[in-house]
């Protein structure tokens, strides 16, 4: 029996292990940089790029008749040498905008020459991904101030952190200064239509808000040409600095240093230097928001979304939850209803997360969340639903409905566990049942309640498919609660990301999917890691609780 | 003298094959666009819900609309063309990606509660693809040969059932595989055109692997070596081939580049709408106005290009602009 328990819990284990070291490994390796290679190949183009995962391919003899005299002696020169198979490598050639791919297979019978230039570049860039390329020219104010590898390399360095310093300044401009002025004239054009709904559009009150949105409009008129007139010499300060490339086609490339993201000569960084863009690049990751359609960037916004939307979550099951227990073990006589009531929870358990995504929708959304836009938001609806369509309140309130039946169940079980003999103490005492629950029960309970907590935390972190239904989207960059300039300053019923959700995205949707796979794996360890981290918050805080109350027993 | 001259003639074949060579067949911005400028009061949250191989596209505009009004809020939902018209009815959303056109009943419902028809705006140009694993030696198909693979009604009139790659003329190890199909799942817009255009409205067979996205069908094929499945061309990547199409067995072979979306030769090739609420005669409100104007700009269009699609020529633009009112 020993044998057959532990062997069980081995391949649990096994199994467990594996998937996590998978993620890991994977995830942890995406962002390492790794030197650019140069292929001559006998046809005459020349590829340069990072070269992603190698293979040994079966050629078909079809394949190899279409070929040339020349590569077809070749490829068959290769294919004895590999007992019947030849190898061949995916290199990521970057530089979409002048070759419409991101990546290109390359068979070793192509190549005619190898080798990793000492200069090329790996830039980063604001827009269509990555370019590879040497340097060859530094503009200040379209004058050339650098033409050698080494000195264009210096000026870029020079120069660069400045220009993305006022790239964020601009960028600070436009969400927060820009958010604010919109913000008001939004204001303005909802009382108005507020007014016209109310009193009729022919009223005084009518009248009185179109003067005051007219009044809005001028003051907003003027704030908006201040800020652009700031915003233009921001840019036009950082059009003069552009980095020229050369890539190995021999086309020239010019890019703004404001334009680009990171940039490093990939083949001369020492370890320090690759372990810097490494960790440059998780940074960008946990911070920044996504870009170029999610594929790439960081990811904060789902990083927000998911925790802001397990927290809500926790704070609506909870309560709810322990009370509901509560009332089945402490106040309800046994009987018929009750067993029906605790198999109805217990079933509720079994019911496949997307019927509850399916009756959120129709339920919150469309009943509860319309019914509070007509009642409410009249004016601001008209433009499109407030409350009526998914968000992160309604998605928590569907998750929190989700992970009811785990919070019940441990929750009864907590308070089964303590002890009839305390109770009995209590009353002796003379205290009413309330006090003898809230002062005696509750507390006692209390680890095992966090311990239902955290399993509904767990599963409802990492809960997607009713997600779908009632509020995660692919882009909303706006942070849903997020603590902005703007009042109200907590915006619930917006729809939010969620790491799941863009877990699913990268991996189903995404356009340049290659690029897209390592970032599945890196996402995926970050949800891990969210989810690891609120148990163990929850965890710490259950140990927290047991410490006071051992101190307290007698 | 002699030396320098076959030089030059090496250097100008040379160029003559990389400039016919696939790697640097890019597609270009029609220069009659206009470059989108900003205008004053433009606020609010643009909404899309709809087609899944938009989903990209109609983040990279909303990427790009955002940079010109950093304050416009954007919410962005792809999960395939069928739910678009619902939510423009519901007025969930103020943009319905679709890569499909609606079809007669979407229409219907959307006019029973406006009084007026949805507009379709022609944003882009897709070719949907025939994708096979990249080490598939298939010079090309005949649409009455793909609806043979994908169908089980066989409305192409091509006489037998295929199922093995042997029957598509392939020989040695590729003679005797069965073929192995993947699809879209039926809310896509993709599998609706695919149906009628390719199947000739017939059934698909029941062993297609019907996949969530269009990234996926492809990532399906790349791994799969007997494989075949369809997906728009902007999802194409290195691990598989687009094979050439003909229209029957008289035409040639079409391969899927970008110079045959806009003859029309290509027989798959589609325009990519995005549809509006919009009265007609109505003015539109600053937002979505905006919004139509930045798509077909120069901006707009080169967004088309960077996801893989092919950009309108201005003469769509313009016609679709006055179709709306928005000069």
């Amino acid at each position: 029996m020993v044998w057959l328990t532990g062997g069980a819990l081995a391949v649990a284990l096994l199994m467990i292990l594996g998937l996590l070291l998978l993620v890991l490994a994977q995830g942890c390796t995406t962002f390492w940089p790794v030197p650019v290679e140069q292929f001559d190949l006998h046809d005459g183009r020349v590829l340069m790029g990072e070269a992603t995962r190698s293979e040994r391919f079966e050629p078909d003899q079809s394949l190899l008749d279409q070929l040339d005299e020349e590569s077809r002696l070749r490829a068959e020169d290769r294919r004895t040498e590999g007992d019947g198979t030849i190898q061949r490598r995916l290199l990521r050639i970057g530089n979409y905008e002048l070759t419409g791919e991101h990546f290109a297979w390359i068979s070793d019978y192509e190549v005619a020459q190898r080798e990793r230039p000492p200069w090329a570049l790996v830039v980063e860039r604001l827009e269509w991904g990555r370019f590879y390329g040497e340097p060859e020219a530094f503009l200040l104010d379209g004058e050339v101030v650098a033409d050698t590898p080494e000195s264009v390399w210096a000026a870029f360095n020079e120069h660069h952190a400045a220009a993305r310093r006022r790239w964020e300044a601009r960028r600070r401009l436009e969400v927060h200064e820009i958010g604010r002025v919109n913000a008001r004239q939004e204001a303005a054009r909802i009382a108005l239509r507020k007014a016209e709904i109310d009193h009729g559009a022919e009223s005084t009150q009518a009248a009185a808000a179109a003067s005051r949105f007219e009044s809005v409009q001028r003051e907003v008129e003027e704030e908006f040409a201040h800020l652009r007139e700031k915003i233009r010499d921001f840019n036009e300060e950082n059009a003069r600095y552009v980095l020229v490339l050369r890539t190995a086609q021999g086309q020239e490339k010019r890019l703004e240093a404001a334009e680009i993201v990171r940039a490093y000569p990939a083949n001369q960084l020492s370890l320090g230097g690759r372990a810097a863009v490494y960790f440059s690049r998780w940074g960008e990751f946990l911070g920044d928001n996504p870009r170029e359609a999610n594929s790439e960037g960081g990811v904060f916004p789902a990083i927000f979304g998911t925790v802001l939307m397990t927290i809500i979550m926790s704070l609506l099951v909870v309560p709810l939850g322990v009370l509901g227990a509560l009332y089945l073990r402490e106040y309800a006589k046994g009987g018929a209803i009750v067993s029906a009531v605790r198999i109805a929870i217990n079933n509720l358990a079994g019911v496949p997360s997307i019927v509850f995504g399916v009756f959120g929708l129709g339920f919150f959304c469309y009943l509860v969340g319309g019914t509070i836009d007509d009642l409410f938001f009249r004016a601001k609806s008209a433009s499109g639903p407030t409350f009526g369509a998914g968000g992160l309140f309604w998605a928590s309130l569907t998750l929190a409905l989700l992970t009811l039946p785990v919070v019940i169940v441990a929750t009864e079980e907590a308070l089964a566990a303590v002890p009839n003999s305390m109770r009995e103490g209590s009353y002796a005492c003379g205290a009413s049942k309330w006090q003898t629950i809230k002062r005696i029960v509750l507390p006692r309970a209390m680890p095992g309640i966090m311990t239902g907590t955290i399993l509904a935390m767990a599963r409802g972190a990492g809960e997607v498919a009713p997600l779908m239904l009632v509020g995660a989207v692919k882009l909303a960059p706006e942070l849903p609660g997020a603590i902005n300039s703007i009042a109200p300053y907590f915006h619930v019923e917006r729809s939010f990301m969620h790491l799941g959700f863009h877990i699913y995205d990268l991996g189903f949707q995404s356009q340049n999917s290659e690029a897209a796979k390592p970032m599945v794996f890196t996402t995926t360890l970050l949800l891990i890691a969210i989810i690891a981290a609120l148990n163990l918050a929850a965890a710490w805080l259950r140990l927290r609780l047991r410490r006071k109350f051992v101190g307290n027993q007698f | 003298m002699a030396h320098k001259h076959t030089g030059r003639i090496a250097g100008v074949a040379l160029a003559a094959a990389l400039a016919a060579g696939p790697a640097l067949a890019q597609v270009s911005v029609d220069p009659a666009l206009p470059e989108y400028k900003p205008v004053k009061g433009v606020s609010g949250t643009i909404k899309s819900v709809g087609s899944d191989t938009l989903n990209n596209l109609m983040t990279l505009w909303a990427e790009g609309f955002l940079k010109v009004y950093p304050n416009v809020q954007i919410e962005i939902e792809g999960k395939g063309s069928s739910t678009a018209p619902p939510a423009l009815i519901e007025g969930t959303a103020n943009f319905g990606p679709m890569s499909r056109e609606m079809k007669s009943q979407e229409i219907d419902d959307f006019e029973k509660k406006y009084g007026y028809k949805p507009t379709a705006i022609p944003t882009s140009i897709d070719m949907l693809a025939v994708y096979v694993h990249k080490d598939n030696p298939i010079s090309g198909l005949t649409l009455a040969q793909v609806d043979a693979i994908f169908s089980k009604s066989r409305r192409g009139g091509h006489d037998q059932e295929i199922t093995r790659w042997g029957q598509l003329g392939l020989t040695g190890a590729w003679a005797s595989q069965p073929i192995s199909l993947y699809g879209r799942n039926s809310a896509s817009g993709t599998y609706g055109y695919f149906k009628e255009h390719a199947l000739f409205k017939g059934d698909f067979k029941d062993s297609v692997k019907e996949q969530p996205g269009s990234s996926s069908v492809v990532q399906g094929v790349a791994t799969d070596r007997w494989a075949i499945g369809y997906s728009g061309i902007g999802y194409k990547t290195a691990d598989v081939r687009a094979v050439p199409l003909a229209a029957d067995a008289s035409s040639p072979f079409i391969p899927a580049a970008p110079e045959y979306a806009y003859t029309g030769e290509y027989p798959l090739a589609r325009f990519l709408y995005v549809y509006v609420n919009h009265k007609p005669g109505s003015e539109m409100d600053p937002l979505r106005r905006e919004f139509v104007r930045y798509v077909f700009s120069k901006q707009g269009q080169s967004d088309v290009v960077k996801d893989g699609y092919y950009p309108v020529p201005a003469e769509i633009a313009v016609e679709t602009l006055e179709k709306l009112g928005i000069r």
